[in-house]
């Protein structure tokens, strides 16, 4: 389970410090997927970043796996995160040095847990087996996407946190992605937290949030 | 034989040739300085060789090794006891000179020469050595009138003369020096068999005589000071071409001044007895007050160390019981103090000895072979 | 390290070194760089180590630690001096020296130097005694048919010659020396009872008899102390170079890790600890040091093997040391090379690894924000760099207030410092000069103006290999002219001091015959006799070490030719004092003792103590001693110097060289000075003379030439590869231009004209900078150094020079790029357009 409790985050700007996150509760059970919407600037970026442990919050607590984050060391929450947490960017922040197959392997390798089945599979699914040898600058903006989902994936996380995966994708590919992440979490039975703007895209999700001036709230679709 | 020390060349060989190796000597029994070693070459010392003077106090350049050698017992003013050691060596480094006419230069020489020079005084003992080799006139022996010299050392006639009457002898290290006047009061002794000595029982020797009549007079200087002195000398004269037998290891050789005028020259040849390494040879000749020699064969004497002390490391006997029977001889021989160790390029223990029991007297001890332990 | 730990790294690292796959170009690059910088480092340093321990060597042997003793009257000494001193006691020991000609009739070939010993008598023959300890050594030593001793090193040379003893090996002895017995020498150079050198230990404190003195060991300085400064400046150059280098390596990285800075925020998102991320960036720069290294080293052997007979000849004829033509490097060369490259790696690195271990992850994708602080960077190195400046300017004018001896390691210091605080103004001078050009460009040159700005915007990747640029010209043109000016005075010097058109060193028993036989000669015009020997320096009551006495012959000619630095009062009374009592003393001994016109000096000589009034100071290159002046007959008369050299000067003829044949075929006629049963005595022609110290001269400065060619070859590769490794950056902002119009070609000259504008810029730096080097070698290092100090000459040649060659530099580094621009296809700019 991924618990977030009392988050308050404010970053300095030069008109005086700005609270991005107020006082932010959110839990993601086992299983579940869950949309983060708001708008540009609201915060969600942030939140997604506290809830990987790439950042640390001003006040409150994040809990992974029954861990409180901000009590273990930069060392540990690294290694909490290559092993639970899959990322998605939407800049895809592939390795441009890396085969197709070794960027999907990246991530687990770093766990020390790759699964050639699995990887072969997701390779499959994702479309790229015919790709497995070129560099990821070879492929078009959405085969990048779903290569990103695939390295997020290969090591079996049980969080999928993904930060507006179509946002550098036209209206056809962002559908398609979209549908093949729904149906890899299906399969994978991890969790998904995905930051978007977009009504259309946070539909399937089981729960919907709103980030607004640092707040969250629940939103009915 | 003491001179055996003679040992002569090979000292410079270590010298030269760092002396490590000597420590590490072997597993098998070898003799000291190489001296037991073979020397077909060489002109060998024989019996019935006639001795020939002053020819002989000359050098016998055929021989392999060689030395004049004078030990003088000392007496200060206040009484206090002195002792001086001259010893020239030479030794041939092959038998013959090098090929005549071979445009060889000065330098070229098959003859090494090497001296040592010590005083003891009632406390201590210092010593010194020189090495020349021969050819240049650095160092050589001259018969008329007679001139042993190495450097500015030297053994020669005061007189011009050429035998062994008068002779003066001057040495010095850094922190002594002395110059004696030599006085012969008797005739030259030849020991064994008019001058051919024996010196294990499988019959090789060498050819040796002495003047141990000498009456001293002179100074010696300790650290710069000048202390005039008195006393008695002896000076031996050997050349061979192999001094030990290959089995022998080292020995110990006594020239004793009897109160009664008489001398003993007695030698114990570790490791070369009759019956093989175990046992030593014993030789060693009386010499009455007027100059007549009665060689002593090994059943004639005895020579017994009674006590050893330590001297740099090594354990070496420096109180002897010796016995002559047949002239009523019966004395303890004790060093005048154990720190006498002539620490040259072959190490040996030379220092000035007194006489007591049946007959009181003084004279000089050395030892050599004495291992360190 | 835990399994899931080391599963990290390895994917890390592995991760991180695929970027190379991607970019052969910036390996390449950065093995370059450690290539250069640890070559030119090591092949220094093999030089310097293979001459110390050819000088160990020496040293080690018998006769270095020991005093000398010759004859007063000068003439040979004898077998009979030996034993009339070992007779009287003196621990004393012969030696026979001589040259044995490998090349059999020629003259000219080369020689090995026999050294006969006589085991017996020397103190400590330590070399003797070594490996086989047998009892028979001596013996084979002393008897027929002998033993020769040889370092391996010249075992080949010594089997050539016929007539030796049979070989020995002794790796302790010097290069180009065998040694074998007193006897063996005698026979092998003829000389029957001659000897060449007496010796006695130091630390026998005897007295000589009057007809013999001593010299002892301290006065006759080590080789290696006297070769040191020459190493010194080796040292500096390697320095210099493996600086150069390291901007190289410095530049690779940085853009390596700019390229790889998305990279490695990704890894740190995906998981991978800051921490590992270090440790894995750390192995990488191991690993490519280690490489480097060893490639380096492995050249760097290769170019002194190259350089080494060139070392070793100059040492030879300047110092007259024997270095080994052949490398001998101790263990701990290797491990040098090894330790210097990677640490000269790790500086290099250590800003790229602390920038690495500051990344923060959330910029994951954020413009590089460092163009912003470019400004700030700028005047930070301006700050420091006139930090430094400031450094050195205190420096020199601590030295030139300090006067006297002078420290080479502070005269070194300084020329860093002023370098290195060159170097740092370099890109903020560079920016301000380009700054002023844009602000009054002409607006219509549009194009001329973009070039500026976009010149400005590269300037931080440029300025590493621009830094080395001005780095390698200003070394460049202050090594040359401080050569050329030394050159110059050199030779003025030479023809001042060289007068007579002969020397004639006649034995010394027919000197006074040979000298009144020339005076009679009509040919002659004036005969200038010479002498030289020692005497003990007194200061402050207490011997302050040997000095050379000189005896001149003060006659016009001489007087009117003879340069003088300083003098009391004219020069006119300073030769008259100089004839009334007073002595003239060379530069060297004025600065080491901080002696002045007017001073006087204290002498121990053979006559007692003698106290002299200083008149003038003279110039005295290449001489490493202090050295006084005095008249010849008062030499000869107080301080007993033997007799020496009579300088001939010819009168004005209309032949001289046919007159002065004559004159030595008569002369040689007469007192047979050459040939068989030569007399011992000696003939020089004075341009002979002159041909042999500029041939030394050339000689010496040929190493220095050779490594500061070398060092501009390296600064231009590091313009050429900085400019490579961005090729490809630089087209995406190339391409916008080629998108609104500007021709391939024009974008073509646009790159060289930019290319050259900065280099033209940092040779317009590089000239005062050379200039102030020059100045600081002539009057900082080479008066540490040598003891003297030489004129400032400055070449205009040579500051043209300067400038045309950055200018071909530039254009030589902006070639290929350029060549590759000019054939990119369009399509593919027009990719890059998008892109951009």
């Amino acid at each position: 389970m991924l618990k977030m409790t009392g988050i308050t985050k404010t970053y300095p700007t030069p008109q005086g410090p700005l609270k991005v996150l107020d006082d932010v509760d959110l839990t993601l059970g086992a299983g579940e997927s869950l949309a983060l919407m708001g708008e540009s600037g609201s915060g969600k970026s942030t939140l997604l970043h506290l809830a990987a442990g790439l950042d640390l919050p001003d006040e409150g607590s994040v809990y992974l796996g029954g861990q409180r984050l901000s009590a273990l060391s930069e060392t540990r929450r690294a290694a909490l995160r290559r092993e639970q947490l899959g990322l998605v960017f939407q800049q895809f922040h592939l390795v441009p040095s890396l085969s197709v197959q070794d960027n999907l392997a990246l991530q687990a390798r770093l766990a020390g847990r790759e699964d050639d089945a699995w990887t072969r599979h997701l390779l499959t699914r994702l479309g790229l087996a015919e790709f497995a040898t070129r560099y990821p600058e070879q492929l078009s903006g959405g085969q990048q996407q779903r290569l990103a989902i695939g390295r997020a994936l290969a090591p079996k996380p049980r969080f999928l946190l993904a930060d507006e995966p179509t946002g550098n994708l036209d209206e056809a590919a962002a559908a398609q992605v979209l549908e093949l992440l729904q149906a890899l979490i299906d399969e994978s039975g991890c969790a998904l937290l995905m930051v978007t703007h977009s009504a259309q895209v946070a539909t399937p999700m089981q729960r919907h949030l709103v980030l607004t001036r640092g707040k969250l709230m629940d939103k009915a679709l | 034989m003491k001179r055996l020390l003679a040992i002569a060349l090979l000292f410079l060989v270590i010298l030269v040739f760092g002396w490590q190796l000597w420590p590490e000597e072997p597993t098998t029994p070898t003799s000291y300085a190489g001296l037991g070693e073979s020397t077909d070459e060489f002109r060998q010392a024989q019996p019935g060789t006639v001795l020939r003077f002053p020819e002989d106090h000359g050098p016998h350049p055929d021989y392999r090794i060689e030395w004049w050698y004078l030990t003088a017992n000392l007496a200060a003013k206040d009484g206090r006891h002195f002792g001086a050691q001259w010893t020239l060596f030479r030794q041939a480094m092959a038998p013959s000179d090098p090929q005549p006419g071979a445009n060889e230069t000065p330098w070229a020489s098959r003859q090494l020469w090497m001296a040592h020079a010590a005083l003891s005084t009632p406390e201590d003992h210092r010593f010194s050595e020189r090495f020349a080799r021969g050819g240049v006139g650095q160092a050589g022996v001259k018969t008329k009138p007679f001139d042993a010299w190495i450097d500015n050392w030297s053994l020669k006639t005061v007189d011009d003369k050429s035998g062994f009457e008068r002779l003066v002898v001057t040495a010095g290290g850094e922190d002594f020096g002395y110059r004696l006047n030599l006085d012969a009061q008797g005739p030259l002794v030849r020991h064994g068999e008019q001058g051919f000595s024996q010196k294990s029982a499988d019959g090789q020797g060498s050819m040796y005589y002495s003047q141990p009549f000498f009456q001293v007079s002179g100074e010696v200087w300790v650290d710069g000071e000048p202390i005039t002195v008195t006393g008695r000398a002896w000076l031996d004269r050997e050349w061979s071409s192999q001094l030990l037998g290959p089995t022998q290891s080292g020995w110990d050789w006594f020239s004793l001044h009897l109160d009664s005028g008489a001398k003993l020259m007695a030698f114990r040849l570790r490791g070369g007895g009759e019956t093989g390494k175990e046992e030593s040879y014993l030789s060693g000749s009386w010499i009455t007050p007027k100059g007549e020699i009665m060689p002593l064969k090994p059943n004639e004497l005895s020579l017994e160390p009674r006590e050893y002390q330590s001297v740099v490391g090594r354990e070496v006997p420096t109180r002897w019981r010796i016995q002559v029977p047949d002239h009523d001889l019966d004395v303890e021989v004790r060093a005048r103090h154990s720190n006498q160790w002539m620490n040259t390029s072959f190490p040996y223990w030379e220092g000035m000895v007194e006489v007591s029991g049946s007959n009181d007297g003084e004279g000089y001890l050395e030892m050599t072979g004495y291992a360190d332990e | 390290m835990s399994a899931a730990a080391s599963s990290v790294l390895r994917t890390t690292l592995a991760t991180l070194l695929s970027h190379y796959r991607r970019h052969p170009g910036q390996l390449l690059m950065l093995l370059l760089g450690l290539w250069v910088a640890s070559a030119l480092w090591s092949g220094v340093q093999a030089i310097n180590a293979s001459a110390r321990e050819s000088y160990d060597r020496a040293e080690a042997l018998f006769s270095a630690d020991l005093d000398r003793i010759e004859r007063r009257d000068g003439a040979p000494l004898t077998l009979e001096d030996y034993l009339a001193l070992r007779r009287a006691g003196l621990p004393i020991s012969p030696i026979i020296e001589g040259e044995l000609s490998l090349s059999s009739g020629k003259s000219d070939g080369e020689s090995l130097t026999l050294i006969g010993i006589e085991p017996l008598s020397l103190p400590g023959s330590a070399p003797l005694a070594q490996q086989d300890g047998d009892a028979d050594s001596l013996r084979n030593w002393l008897v027929p048919p002998y033993r020769v001793r040889v370092a391996p090193d010249t075992l080949e040379q010594a089997r050539t010659l016929d007539d030796l003893p049979p070989l020995e090996i002794a790796s302790d002895l010097p290069p180009a020396t065998l040694v074998t017995d007193i006897a063996v020498a005698a026979r092998l150079l003829n000389m029957d009872r001659g000897i060449t050198r007496l010796v006695i230990a130091p630390k026998y404190d005897v007295e000589l008899p009057s007809a013999f003195i001593r010299t002892s060991t301290e006065a006759l300085a080590s080789p290696g102390q006297l070769a040191d400064s020459f190493h010194l400046n080796l040292t500096a150059m390697g320095l210099l170079a493996l600086v150069v280098g390291l901007f190289i390596v410095h530049a690779a990285l940085g853009l390596a890790l700019e390229q790889r800075l998305g990279l490695l925020r990704t890894l740190r998102a995906l998981g991978v600890p800051a921490r590992t991320l270090i440790l894995a960036l750390g192995l990488e720069l191991l690993l490519m040091g280690l490489i480097g290294a060893l490639l380096g080293i492995v050249s760097g052997v290769i170019l002194a093997q190259l350089l080494l007979p060139d070392v070793a000849a100059t040492l030879d004829s300047l110092y007259d040391t024997t270095v080994s033509g052949t490398l001998n490097l101790p263990w701990y060369y290797w491990l040098g090379g090894v330790a210097i490259t990677l640490g000269g790696l790790f500086s290099a690195g250590a800003s790229m690894l602390w920038r690495a271990s500051r990344i923060n992850v959330l910029g994951l994708g954020q413009a590089q924000v460092w163009r912003a602080r470019l400004r700030g960077q700028l005047r930070l190195q301006l700050l420091f760099g006139g930090i430094l400046l400031a450094g050195a300017v205190f420096l020199w004018w601590y030295l030139a207030s300090a006067g006297g001896q002078q420290d080479l390691a502070l005269g070194f210091t300084l020329v860093a410092l002023l370098l290195l605080g060159a170097a740092l103004c370099l890109p903020p001078l560079l920016a301000g000069l380009l700054g002023l050009l844009a602000r009054y460009l002409p607006r219509r040159a549009a194009l001329l103006q973009w070039s500026v700005a976009d010149l400005q915007l590269q300037l931080p990747q440029l300025s590493l290999a621009m830094m080395a640029l001005l780095l390698a010209l200003s070394a460049n043109l202050g090594v040359g002219s401080m050569v050329g000016g030394f050159r110059l005075t050199f030779l003025d010097w030479l023809d001042q001091r060289l007068l007579a058109d002969l020397y004639v060193r006649p034995a010394a028993e027919q000197y006074d015959d040979l000298e009144a036989w020339l005076n009679e000669r009509s040919e002659v015009a004036t005969l200038l006799p010479a002498r030289s020997t020692e005497a003990e320096l007194i200061k402050d009551g207490s011997n302050a070490g040997s000095v050379a006495l000189f005896g001149i012959a003060p006659k016009p000619i001489l007087r009117n030719s003879w340069p003088l630095l300083d003098t009391k009062d004219s020069h006119e009374a300073a030769w008259q004092a100089l004839t009334t009592g007073s002595a003239f003393i060379n530069e060297q001994l004025a600065r080491r003792q901080g002696l002045e016109p007017g001073d006087s000096v204290q002498l121990q000589g053979p006559s007692g103590m003698t106290t002299l009034s200083v008149a003038a100071i003279y110039p005295d290159y290449g001489n490493p001693r202090g050295e006084i002046v005095l008249p010849v007959s008062r030499l000869a008369r107080e301080f007993q110097a033997p007799p020496g050299t009579l300088g001939v000067v010819l009168a004005p003829t209309k032949d001289r060289q046919q007159t002065l044949t004559r004159l030595q075929e008569a002369l040689n006629k007469r007192f047979r000075l050459t040939g068989e049963n030569a007399s011992g005595a000696s003939l020089i022609d004075q341009q002979a003379l002159k041909q042999v110290a500029t041939e030394v001269f050339e000689r010496t400065f040929a190493i220095t030439r050779a490594l500061n060619a070398l060092t501009l070859g390296v600064a231009g590769l590091a313009l050429l590869t900085t400019l490579l490794a961005q090729a490809g950056a630089r087209r995406a902002q190339l391409a916008p231009l080629w998108a609104i119009g500007v021709s391939r070609s024009r974008l073509v000259m646009l790159q060289i004209g930019q290319l050259v504008m900065a280099c033209l810029g940092t040779a317009l730096l590089a000239i005062p900078l050379g200039l102030l080097l020059t100045g600081t070698l002539v009057a900082v290092i080479n008066v540490a150094a040598f003891g003297w100090r030489l004129p400032l000459h400055i070449f205009p040649g040579q500051l043209a020079m300067t400038v045309a060659l950055a200018v071909v530099v530039a254009v030589l580094a902006a070639l290929i790029p350029a060549w590759r621009l000019r054939r990119v296809p369009p399509r593919q700019l027009l990719q890059e357009f998008a892109a951009a």
